[in-house]
């Protein structure tokens, strides 16, 4: 079982000083925070805010190759959770065949959301990471925390 | 994607990536490409850090537990079977340079505009050959240079700790 997932908010965690990306279900039911770099979590703000840089950022670039050979992306999905490291697949279609490429979840978030795909968790990442654990983290953190993206 | 000239059309340069330098007190590394016919001639290019950092991983050959951005364009690019021929600095406008990254697939070459930083990190892994333009050799923005150098001269003068990676 998969679940779609929404990029919910990106925010800075100032205990680890790291970013984390909310994703959250439709229904609000289930949240996944996973904890992302700096340039990774500049790389999905920049897509969330639909800035365009003067010149292309490495995602930009990463899709401008998929782009040349008309390769699409067509679903991202959290596969697994290990030690607090994330695992993703991305699922391209190129050429009527499809194709599986293992990527961390910060660069096929930020690519999903510049080829307007979907992204997915896995009904087991969702089960191990409960969202009481971030929850409770939420609770420790003052408003002035909270970027701009959080809504 | 760029329209750049085939190689034929422009005179190139190869160079080759010799280190990549920190900026102290700043949020930026200089990229320093040295020519390949062993012409002294040190090219720096200032980058973001992270890039700084992707460039240096892939000098270094380091692995890392999970695929960084530019193994993940790699390994598109295998799955997809398309080959990176050769990287091109090929244009500086107002100190920005322009790199343009030749791809081909059975045969079907396509070119793509890019960031030195990541046509670079990208041709390091994937063992492709960087040129620079005599163009832009031509036009590239000095005052950096010499400013860098004057700061490099200081640096060997002194007793600090060499930065070189190579």
């Amino acid at each position: 079982m998969i679940t779609q997932m929404h990029l919910k908010g990106l925010m800075f965690d100032p205990y680890n000083n790291a970013y984390i990306v909310v994703l959250r279900d439709e229904d609000g039911h289930e949240m996944l925070p996973i904890w992302v770099g700096k340039a990774e979590a500049g790389a999905i703000s920049m897509a969330l805010e639909n800035v365009a840089p003067p010149r292309p950022m490495t995602h930009d670039f990463m899709k401008s190759i998929l782009d040349a050979y008309e390769a699409k992306v067509i679903s991202v999905v959290i596969t697994d959770l290990n030690e607090n490291t994330y695992f993703a697949k991305i699922h391209l279609m190129y050429q009527d065949s499809e194709y599986t490429v293992d990527a961390r979840p910060s660069d096929a978030i930020a690519l999903a959301l510049r080829s307007n795909a979907p992204v997915f968790a896995k009904e087991s990442v969702l089960n191990k990471q409960s969202s009481e654990e971030l929850e409770q983290w939420l609770e420790n953190l003052k408003p002035e925390d909270f970027g701009k993206l959080d809504s | 994607m760029g329209e750049g000239k085939s190689p034929t059309e422009k005179r190139l340069v190869e160079y080759a990536v010799e280190r990549v330098v920190d900026e102290t007190n700043t949020d930026t590394k200089i990229l320093v490409l040295t020519r390949r016919d062993g012409l002294p001639d040190s090219f720096p290019i200032w980058i973001g850090a992270a890039e700084g950092h992707a460039i240096k991983l892939a000098l270094d050959t380091t692995l890392t537990p999970r695929p960084m951005s530019h193994d993940l364009i790699k390994s598109f690019m295998e799955h997809l079977n398309v080959s990176v021929r050769r990287v091109v600095i090929g244009d500086v406008k107002n100190s920005t340079y322009y790199a343009t990254v030749y791809l081909e697939n059975n045969g079907v070459e396509r070119t793509v505009d890019a960031r030195p930083s990541d046509a670079v990190s990208l041709a390091l892994r994937t063992h492709a050959p960087l040129y620079v333009s005599e163009d832009v050799l031509a036009r590239r923005n000095t005052a950096n240079l010499e400013q860098w150098l004057a700061k490099q001269a200081q640096k060997s003068s002194s007793s600090e700790q060499e930065v070189r990676e190579s």
